[in-house]
This record gives structure tokens, C-alpha cells and sequence, in this order.
């Protein structure tokens, strides 16, 4: 039986409530987020985020129930879904502890979903039939992998990053040039204007495997600009962005040479850098898949990505017991 | 008191970690500072190696810590991860409770924890990463130790 789906996600800096329908419909999809306190210092504050989550859970739960056609005291909901991992611990436990208390409250299930696999259902929002098996490259500020899925809830990770994440590199490079936060979008918008051939960066992650690492190419850029005080920044942002892209569509690449697929996604926050999405259209043509970039808002962290992921755990897992606990290093390798 | 090891490489930087890790006893809180890229988390690598971790050594910045199981000899079975990098408050260091995940056959290792030092008092083994040429490092360790960890150090500075 399908039903109305209620998904919250409170896993790093947005507070997300969405109500998803049968076939994934997206009825509704509130995202309040704290970024503007953040920025000031560079990064994710855990204790502001955290704080900024119980202030904002109630009202944005109550208005993705209303812009959904649904009665904020008694919604006729099938469960709720939320986020319980990986994340934040003290962001993670104030979701987690709302979506139990609403349980309780309407007397409806809850499951805990994963945040990864969340992401993996973002291609279906927007169309629920579409032809497996699909690679997807999965790249945010805390997590980088290239993952196989062979249906919805079905997936098999084939590298990830092994130090940092492709989003954290972004921002880390941003931090060092002394642009704002989150830092890919302004290296991204940066590095329009640069030459990104100005900096040697070296090649990396040059291995037979689909494991991915930033964190050697942050150091050549940081020991590299120390060296060249005179380089122009938008040439350092263009270099950068252009090897990080150029490693992740390596990987892709061989992902697509080894695995016969019908289609090839991108999700994850890093999927809104320009470079990349126009690298994985192209690499998509080239195989003959097809391309699945969902809209930006989509690829973000949202809630209705955890409606539709626990739509599908609720069906298959049966809901989650009112002991469940959050789990901040939650691997997505670890979920069946 | 306080050593001083010169790595040539990054996996002179590794060995190092590796070495130290045998210095290491429960309870203890290690705090690494230097620059972007000065060698912090591949010394890390270095001492999990140390310490029997199997598991792989993803960098802790979105989560702020990251724990891992560990075997060796040492009576050391976990292994805590953190990386202070993005805290602005003191406040929120407290928060991560290291004094007390460290009390059960435990370690900390802190990167960016010069700037949490105050919160950890002067009960805490410092390392400092200093760039020299491309991938070469000095790493100064500083701590009061016992007689016997200090001639442990001695060994390994040398």
C-alpha cells in the first residue's frame, strides 16, 4: 500500500521537512537553512546548527504539512521518514527526536533513513520510471563516492573518497584564497574567469580502482600559491576546480568502461558546480546513457529525497523501533 | 621537554606516525598543529597504522570526530579521530567530551587543536608540523612526560 509519506532531515546546517505522495510526487518541500550564520566562520559551526534546528523544526514541519493539503495536528500520513545518520550528532538527534515524537502524537510508523541513500533517491523525484541499473556519482562537503545501483534500495558503493570529500576540498581551498563559505560556488564562479592550465597541479588518484582523494591537491594548491604570491586567484580557481573535475570524470569514466548502465546521475551539493555537470553530460553522450542531473534543488540536502528513500525502507524494512539512535558515521555500504 | 624528527617524505611523515604510536598509552590527548597541508592527517594515517586500525581514515571535518577500533599490544582499542577546523567556540569543544571518551582504553588525536589547547590544559602531548622543502616536515613534539615514555621519545627522535 502506498501512501503520503512525511521526511524530515536535520543531518548538517538545513532544517528540511517535504511531504512525498505515491510514485514519489513531491507534494510538498520546506528547506529553512542556517547557512548565513555559518558563513561568517568559514564553515559548519556543529553547535549553531544544531541550535538552529530546534528553533526551526516545528514551523517547518507545519509548513510542509499545509503546503501539502494535509491538517498540521492529525495528518493522514502513511509514516514519517527521517534522517538518523550519517551527520552531525546533535543536528541528527533533533530530527530524530521530533519525527518520534510526531510518531507517537499521530500514532503513525517512523523509519530512520540513511542521508546517502537519501541523495540516491533524488533521480526519482522527478521521474519515478526510469531504467536501471545507474551509476551515480554522489559528491558533497562531507562525503564523495561512486555508487552502482542496480534499482530504488539497491546499491553497491565502488570507491569513495579516502581522506577528504570533494565539498570539503572546495571549501578548504576557498578558505585558504579567502573567498566565503560554502566555497564551491565561488571557486566555481571564480573560476569563469581564470586559466586553468596557469597552476601544475599533479594528477591524482591515478590507481585502478574508483576510490577518490582532495586532499593532495588542496596541499599542492596551498604549497603552490605560497610559492607564486602573484598568481591571479581566479587562475588558482580554475586549476583547482579543473583537477578535481578531471579526477572525479576519470573515475566516472572507468565506473562506465567496467559496469554496463542505462543511465549515469549526479547528486550531492557539488553536483551545482558547472564543470562537472557539463563533464557528466558529456560522458553520458559519449556511452550512450542518459544523463540524470536533478534540479539543483534536488541534488541538495532535502527532505523530500528522505520521504521517498523511507517510502521504500517502510515497505521493505518495516519501521524503525522507538529506541533507534542516531548514527553519525553511518556508511552507506552498511544499509540493506 | 620536547623532540624533534625530520621527515624527508610524506612517508617519512607516515613511519612517524607509525613510531609514535608506540609511545602511546590510554587516556592520552594528542593535539597536531601546522598550516593547510602540513602533514597532520597523513601522520594520523601513520599512527592508526600504528595501532592497528584496519578500517580506513577519512577525514573527520564534516563530523567533527571520528572513532575507530583498534588492536595492537598497547591496550589502546580505540582510536578518536577529531578536527577542530571548523569550531569557532570553546564552548563547543567542551561539548565533544574528549577527556571523557579518552578514560576507557582510548586516544585522542586533535587536528587544529592549537586552537582548543586552552581547553585541554597542559595534561596533553602537542605535536607541531613545520613545512620545509616541498614534502619535507620537522615535527616537534612537546609534552610532560614520565621517565620512561620521555626515553621512549628520545628513540624516536633520533
Amino acid at each position: 500500500m502506498m501512501g503520503l509519506v512525511l521526511g524530515i532531515e536535520t543531518s548538517c546546517d538545513e532544517t528540511a521537512a517535504s511531504v512525498v505522495g505515491e510514485d514519489f510526487h513531491v507534494l510538498s518541500s520546506v528547506i529553512e537553512s542556517s547557512i548565513d550564520q555559518h558563513r561568517a566562520f568559514g564553515g559548519v559551526v556543529p553547535e549553531l546548527a544544531g541550535r538552529a534546528h530546534v528553533a526551526t523544526i516545528g514551523p517547518v514541519v507545519r509548513r510542509a504539512l499545509l503546503d501539502a493539503g494535509l491538517d498540521p495536528l492529525n495528518p493522514a500520513i502513511l509514516g514519517i521518514a527521517v534522517t538518523s545518520g550519517p551527520g552531525l550528532i546533535g543536528s541528527l538527534l533533533v530530527g530524530l527526536s521530533a519525527a518520534k515524537a510526531y510518531a507517537l502524537a499521530w500514532g503513525v510508523p517512523f523509519v530512520g533513513v540513511n542521508h546517502l541513500e537519501g541523495h540516491l533517491f533524488a533521480p526519482l523525484l522527478e521521474r519515478s520510471e526510469l531504467e536501471w541499473p545507474l551509476m551515480t556519482l554522489l559528491v558533497s562537503g562531507g562525503h564523495s563516492l561512486i555508487v552502482l545501483q542496480s534499482g530504488p534500495g539497491e546499491h553497491k558503493v565502488l570507491g569513495e573518497t579516502i581522506d577528504d570529500a570533494a565539498g570539503e576540498a572546495f571549501d578548504k581551498v576557498a578558505r585558504w584564497l579567502g573567498l566565503g563559505y560554502p566555497g564551491g560556488p565561488e571557486i566555481d564562479h571564480l573560476a569563469q574567469s581564470g586559466a586553468a592550465r596557469s597552476l601544475k597541479l599533479p594528477l591524482s588518484m591515478t590507481g585502478d580502482d574508483y576510490d577518490l582523494s582532495f586532499s593532495g591537491l588542496k596541499t599542492a594548491v596551498v604549497r603552490a600559491t605560497e610559492k607564486q604570491r602573484d598568481l591571479p586567484i581566479a587562475d588558482v580557481a580554475a586549476s583547482f576546480q579543473a583537477a578535481v573535475t578531471e579526477q572525479l570524470l576519470r573515475k566516472l569514466r572507468r565506473a562506465l568502461e567496467y559496469h554496463r548502465v542505462k543511465g549515469l546521475a549526479l547528486a550531492g551539493g557539488v553536483a551545482a558546480n558547472s564543470a562537472l555537470r557539463a563533464g557528466v553530460t558529456e560522458l553520458a553522450q559519449e556511452f550512450g546513457v542518459e544523463a540524470h542531473l536533478p534540479a539543483m534543488a534536488m541534488c541538495t540536502d532535502n527532505a523530500a529525497m528522505i520521504a521517498a528513500a523511507g517510502t521504500y525502507r517502510l515497505r521493505h524494512d518495516g519501521p524503525s523501533s522507538f529506541d533507534l539512535s542516531a548514527a553519525p558515521n553511518w556508511q552507506l555500504a552498511d544499509v540493506s | 621537554m620536547s623532540w624533534q624528527r625530520f621527515c624527508a617524505t610524506a612517508e617519512d611523515t607516515i613511519a612517524a606516525g607509525e613510531a609514535f604510536a608506540e609511545v602511546l598509552s590510554s587516556s592520552d590527548i594528542v593535539l597536531l598543529s601546522g598550516t593547510l597541508g602540513a602533514g597532520k592527517t597523513t601522520f594520523v594515517k601513520g599512527v592508526a597504522k600504528g595501532l592497528g586500525v584496519s578500517e580506513r581514515m577519512t577525514s573527520p571535518t564534516f563530523t567533527m570526530v571520528r572513532e575507530h577500533r583498534c588492536s595492537n599490544a598497547l591496550g589502546i582499542e580505540t582510536l578518536h579521530h577529531c578536527d577542530v577546523y571548523r569550531v569557532e567556540s570553546l564552548d563547543e569543544v567542551l561539548d565533544l567530551a574528549l577527556g571523557e571518551l579518552v578514560e576507557d582504553c582510548a586516544v585522542a588525536l586533535v587536528e587544529w587543536g592549537e586552537l582548543a589547547a586552552s581547553v585541554f590544559g597542559r595534561d596533553v602531548i602537542t605535536i607541531d608540523f613545520s613545512v620545509e622543502v616541498d614534502d619535507a616536515r620537522i615535527l616537534t613534539v612537546d609534552g610532560d612526560l614520565a621517565h620512561a615514555r620521555a626515553a621512549q621519545l628520545d628513540r624516536w627522535a633520533s
